[in-house]
């Protein structure tokens, strides 16, 4: 019986991790990325990754407790069970990655340091300095390089994933292009893995990376792969405003003792150091005692576009606020935070350790993405729990393996048999608002712990019965061939004279204009139709679009124009998604419904594409909230001006 | 007079270069262009607005947008390579005003502070072209696997932490396990040159970021295991002896890797591991 | 292909070796030589106020009639008194041409571009090959000129003899027996030219054999270990140029008439001592 293999589009955390489990389990890897996978955007993870812990655990704190904060954090929309199983291996993940060799900051005994995150009153998130999703990513590929050189892992770097191909119902490989050769080919495959990452790209300028456009995800949309939560995108509070991008100041810099403040006169030009601390209005201390600078990212971020765009008391009358480190010690700054706080040097010029920061919000986060499914482990109370109390011990019997059950087939499994979607590019774990630090945890857990359901899946799934060489030949083919017409009629669209209407880098630059000013914090129902109606227009001047280059040789100009048509398609389900949920919850906050609406929307929002309208539908899907009650969401807001900030020691 | 120092160039000159700037102003971009592989090279100039923060990156996506060169021919966009833009995923290396360095942390501020000033785009010379500036870094990778660079855990299964480690080690560590697999010191390195053939790349110089990277492996205390085949690699043809102490390699790292402290440890390794293995064998 | 596999099999050997021998004997022997050479200056001090016998003017011995005789006594006795000295001089000679050929080599390997990355030490990297290639002639020129004979390549034809080491080697730089000449303004002049690149080449071959070794690591380490050899290296410069200077200075026929005074054992007994230390 020939070898089983498993094709995974994506070496980002999730896709190495996946590789990684596969390969070790006796599967053939064969890696596709667009970039070597060493560069992916989940290099640029700074603050760290969260795991219950032996010090957090003597303070009361526990694996469900991480559970519970990540089911509040992302306001009660998450599937409970996935969630709880992901907090209870935390901890072993981070073990494993210590074996790996990541360098995790330590204590003078010698033991993981930890720090302080959003969303938390406990230490829990465990960092390598201010890289930590480098340090990660480094340990994962280099596992993965090791395989390699076994002959397990195949890499194909820099080479583009255009569709899965579906037969029999199922999945049973992709197309994909070589970006220097342009060559067009099929691969087979029993089952596929999507890590493909997010979609902030949509947006124009963000903090992700240049190749996060979402195009991957939305070609499986379009194969009929249903799109679980899109409105769901999370926007950092703090971000670098730049010509490029807009880059990320992470939560660590509040974590360690930043402060968020504007001047209380409006427009003060002041240098802010000689403003005084009467002067300065800390208004996230002020409104939330508890949490203060720490509150969730949502939180955080309304806040700031509150003060900014509403009351206009942003810094200099412009969109930003200070975020200040000045009184904190340079030389632990330095030790803690010194990589991000270089970029800042190195992008603006100014030494943040000397001169406050200023920051504005920028799109960061896809809580959205495939929708996967799961098979519930045996932990099962029978009544929903009320809202942990902190400090409480977890529930008998909530312990690891009960969450979900390890290796069904259907653990991060989209609608569509044999495709898997693991890491940021799937729905699942952090509802309608995602913690810091949450994240790199998602995307390794789904590796480790989904990759044995897709082992499992190659070796007693259907591909048992018929393995991917015995899929006929025809099924590639007609697949290959429906991309080598889409990719010749783009490239012969170069000699058409284009002008501004039908350049694929003004569409994309409209969209993300539009999207960021219509799809992030504040969203209105008037708004969104608008926004539809803006890519109605795109779409159409986009299928008459004319490229610059027509080379048959590393053409990325092709490559970018058709991202840019398939990012049309996820911006299509994020406004619609955002319009269909007619509810404020987490990330997603409409002017227009501005309570959380749990009888009606506490649901998965399901977007499916239709081929023969080609457009998105919305509809509505249960949730799995079987195991917390929904509570109201407030982080202990209070108006009250002189309660205590939060301690940073707990 | 004389300079040991592992740094060149004075940060307080690029401050005051960016304060300079003016905004909304135009600049000259000369980009050295090829269209695959052994194909001629040729230089195109395009005229380029640029406001302040403008990076090199920026400047691309402006070209490609709208690709017309200053004699209003209109032409391609630049093929490059690129991906986080903050400098820590190692794609965008370019070869700029002469000398290599990312090219998504390189500000017009204070690359061309004045009205007209200009910029040269080149690809790095110590790679095959692919297109334009982007080059092949494959080989970069390959000797990544020459070293072993990895440690050599038992497996994913659950078998509780790793080692303990000071936090003196860690922070030896940490800095040694950023580097990005940019090739800015290869580029910049005298001893490491082009090879097209991939059959030559065993035996040719394998550079400093490699061996900084055995020498990170070396010091964990699970990747010691395969300490003494990282070494024989490293004291083979093209191992750490063809190091001609340049010390270039330190001074264009973006991410300063004691690069020549690795070099000099690798050094001390393989010098006791030869004397050993002499007495030994 | 088969020197080339040769070479990769005992790559790491060979490359340490190399290392070596510019040490061990070739940096030895330098600084033994300079040491030697450079008393045609300095050896007036060395005679300790036993030199009278060869003053021959009326203001007692003057520094050159010192350096002279206190130079010939130091050849006198490295020609009598050091035993297996051919032997010595063969591994030398085996030495600095294994140290040059595998310096060749290996020198091919790399592509200088100092032109794009100007710094010091990549400066430094630059001029230790090419010290290496053009001090590989000089030597060539100066062991084959002054010790095997090829008196064809010495302007004014003047064989060196140790008998007579200083006047005959003024002669053979200066050109002639009697005054400077213009080839012999050459001829100092690649001296001066082969002295310093060769004393760069071993105070710079030194600091990196430290970091080759591994003997200092980190970056203090390697400053502090890089003004030792600067030191060292202005130290051994000194010495190169006051050699050549003396031998510049010093006029044939004066200097002989000191040997003469030697050779004909007039002074004979009461120095010998004195210059074998
Ligand atoms: C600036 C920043 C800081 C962050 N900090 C933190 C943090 O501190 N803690 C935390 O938990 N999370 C953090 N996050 C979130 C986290 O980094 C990401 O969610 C996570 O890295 C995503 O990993 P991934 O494996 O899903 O995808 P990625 O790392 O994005 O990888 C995607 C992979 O898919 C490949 N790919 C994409 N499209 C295609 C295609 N069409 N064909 C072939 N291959 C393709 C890419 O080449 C790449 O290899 C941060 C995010 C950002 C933007
Ligand atoms: S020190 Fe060695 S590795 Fe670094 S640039 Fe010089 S020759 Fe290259
Ligand atoms: S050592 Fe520095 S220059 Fe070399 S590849 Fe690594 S980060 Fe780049
Ligand atoms: S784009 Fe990642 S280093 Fe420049």
């Amino acid at each position: 019986m020939a070898q089983q293999r498993v094709i995974i589009v994506g070496g980002g955390l999730a896709g190495l991790a996946g590789s990684v489990r596969l390969a070790e389990a006796g599967v053939h890897v064969d890696l596709f990325s667009l970039v070597p996978v060493k560069r992916s955007h989940s290099v640029c993870a700074q603050g760290g990754i969260n795991a219950c812990n032996d010090v957090a655990r003597q303070q009361g704190y526990s694996e469900y407790e991480h559970f519970d904060e990540t089911i509040y954090g992302g306001d009660f929309l998450a599937d409970q069970h996935p969630v709880l199983e992901m907090a209870n291996w935390a901890p072993k993940i981070i073990d494993l990655l210590d074996r790996m060799g990541v360098p995790f900051n330590r204590t003078s005994e010698g033991f993981r340091d930890l720090r302080l995150f959003g969303g938390s009153l406990f230490k829990r998130t465990h960092f390598a300095g201010a890289t930590t999703g480098q340090q990660l990513i480094y340990a994962l590929d280099e596992q993965a390089r090791r395989y390699e050189s076994e002959g397990k892992v195949t890499k194909y770097e820099y080479w583009e994933f255009l569709r899965p191909v579906i037969e029999e119902g199922r999945c049973v490989g992709i197309v994909a292009q070589d970006m220097r050769t342009m060559q067009i080919r099929a691969f087979r495959a029993d089952a596929v893995v999507m890590a493909t990452g997010g979609c902030g790209l949509v947006y124009g300028k963000s903090t992700n990376s240049i190749i996060c456009t979402g195009a991957a995800a939305a070609r499986c949309f379009k194969a009929g792969a249903w799109y679980g939560n899109p409105e769901m995108i999370q926007v950092h509070p703090t971000a670098i405003p730049g010509a490029d991008k807009l880059r990320l100041m992470s939560e660590s810099a509040r974590g360690e003792g930043g402060r968020v403040w504007v001047p209380r006169k409006p427009g003060d030009s002041r240098d802010p150091k000689n403003i005084p601390d009467a002067e300065r209005w800390y208004f996230l201390e002020e409104k939330y005692p508890a949490y203060g600078n720490i509150v969730p990212r949502d939180i955080a971020t309304r806040e700031i576009f509150d003060v900014c765009v509403n009351q206009g008391l942003g810094v200099g009358g412009e969109n930003s606020v200070y975020l200040d480190l000045t009184h904190r010690d340079p030389e632990y700054l330095q030790r803690k935070l010194g990589g991000i706080l270089e970029i800042y040097e190195k992008f603006v010029g100014v030494d943040p350790k000397r001169t406050p920061m200023k920051i504005f919000p920028a799109v960061h986060y896809s809580m959205g993405g495939l929708f996967t499914t799961f098979a519930k482990g045996r932990y099962n109370p029978t009544q929903p729990l009320p809202k942990h109390k902190s400090g409480s011990a977890a529930p008998l019997g909530a312990e690891v393996g009960l969450g979900m059950a390890m290796g069904e087939f259907a653990n991060a499994q989209t609608n569509i048999p044999g495709l898997y979607a693991f890491g940021e590019v799937n729905f699942a774990y952090h509802g309608a608002n995602r913690l810091g630090a949450n994240a790199l945890l998602s995307c390794i857990f789904d590796g480790l712990f989904c990759g044995v359901s897709v082992a499992n899946y190659v070796r007693d799934g259907a591909p048992k019965a018929r393995p991917h060489d015995q899929i006929p030949q025809g099924a590639f083919d007609r697949e290959v061939e429906i991309e080598a017409r889409r990719y010749k009629e783009l490239a012969a669209s170069a000699s058409r004279s284009g002008d501004e209407k039908t350049n694929p880098y003004a569409i994309h630059r409209e969209l993300g204009n539009e999207m960021t000013a219509a799809c992030t914090v504040v969203k209105s129902e008037s708004r969104l139709v608008q926004c539809l109606e803006k890519i109605a227009e795109l779409r159409e001047r986009f299928s008459r679009v004319a490229v610059s280059d027509a080379a048959a040789w590393t053409n990325q100009t092709l490559n970018y124009a058709r991202a840019v048509g398939d990012m049309l398609i996820v911006a299509e389900a994020i406004a619609k998604g955002s319009i269909a949920r007619k509810e404020s919850r987490g990330a997603h906050y409409r002017t227009d419904y501005p309570t959380r609406d749990d009888a009606n929307y506490m649901k998965t929002t399901l977007a499916k594409y239709d081929e023969g309208t080609d457009s998105v539908t919305v509809e509505f899907a249960p949730i799995d909230a079987s195991l917390i009650a929904p509570t109201a969401r407030t982080y202990g807001k209070t108006d009250k001006k002189d309660a205590k900030p939060v301690a940073a020691g707990v | 007079m004389l300079n040991f120092s592992p740094s060149e160039g004075s940060a307080a000159a690029a401050a005051a270069r960016r304060a300079s700037a003016k905004p909304g102003r135009t600049i000259r971009v000369s980009v050295k262009r090829c269209e695959g592989p052994g194909q001629d090279s040729r230089w195109e100039t395009f005229s380029v607005k640029v406001d302040r923060g403008a990076n090199v990156i920026s400047v691309l996506q402006q070209i490609a947008a709208n690709p017309v060169t200053v004699e209003g021919k209109r032409t391609t966009p630049v093929v490059w390579d690129s991906g986080c833009l903050e400098e820590v995923c190692g794609a965008c290396t370019m070869v700029i005003n002469g000398k290599v360095r990312q090219s998504c942390s390189c500000l017009m501020d204070e690359y061309a502070p004045g009205e007209g000033d200009e910029i040269t785009l080149e690809p790095m010379t110590k790679f095959p072209v692919v297109r334009d500036l982007w080059v092949d870094r494959s080989r970069l990778f390959h000797n990544l696997a020459r070293v072993k660079a990895w440690v050599p855990i038992d497996g994913t299964y659950y078998l509780g932490a790793g080692p303990r480690e000071k936090p003196q080690q860690q922070e030896v560590r940490y800095k040694l396990s950023e580097c990005m697999s940019c090739g800015c010191c290869l580029e910049a390195c005298p001893q490491f040159n082009l090879e097209e053939n991939p059959a030559d790349w065993n035996t040719a110089f394998i550079g400093a970021h490699a061996i900084s990277q055995a020498r990170l492996f070396n010091e964990h205390e699970t990747g010691k295991a395969l300490r003494d085949e990282r070494l024989e690699v490293l004291m083979g043809p093209g191992g750490v002896s063809d190091c001609g102490n340049a010390q270039n390699c330190v001074k264009v790292c973006p991410k300063h890797i004691p690069l020549t402290e690795s070099i000099a440890s690798v050094g001390r390794a393989v010098t006791l591991h030869g004397l050993t293995r002499w007495f030994k064998a | 292909m088969a020197s080339q596999s040769f070479l990769d099999r005992h790559h790491f050997l060979l490359r340490r070796l190399h290392s070596l021998t510019g040490i061990v004997p070739i940096g030895v022997f330098l600084i033994a030589h300079l040491t030697t050479n450079s008393s045609l200056l300095w050896g007036k001090a060395g005679l300790r106020g036993t030199g009278d016998h060869y003053s021959f003017g009326k203001d007692g011995v003057t520094l050159l009639e010192g350096g002279v005789a206190y130079f010939q006594k130091e050849v006198t006795w490295i020609n009598e008194q050091v035993p297996h000295l051919l032997l010595i001089e063969l591994t030398l000679w085996l030495s600095i041409a294994f140290h040059a050929v595998l310096g060749v080599i290996y020198a091919r390997t790399g592509r200088a571009n100092t032109s794009r990355y100007e710094y010091q030490s990549n400066w430094r990297y630059r001029l230790q090959r090419l010290s290496g290639y053009l001090g590989i002639l000089f030597i060539f020129y100066h062991v084959a000129t002054l010790r095997w004979g090829w008196t064809f390549l010495v302007p004014g034809g003047t064989a060196w003899s140790h008998d007579f080491a200083a006047s005959t080697l003024a002669a053979a730089i200066r050109g002639s027996e009697t005054g400077f000449t213009a080839a012999g303004f050459a001829v100092a002049l690649l001296y001066f030219l082969g002295v310093t690149l060769l004393v760069f080449h071993f105070a710079n071959g030194l600091w990196t054999a430290a970091i080759t070794w591994g003997l200092t690591i980190s970056q203090r380490a390697q400053e502090r270990w890089g003004y030792a050899c600067f030191a060292l290296g202005a130290g051994l410069m000194v010495m190169g140029w006051a050699s050549l200077l003396g031998a510049v200075m010093i006029d044939p026929a004066k200097a002989r008439a000191v040997e003469q005074s030697i050779q004909e054992g007039k002074v004979g007994e009461s120095l010998a001592g004195q210059a074998d230390r």
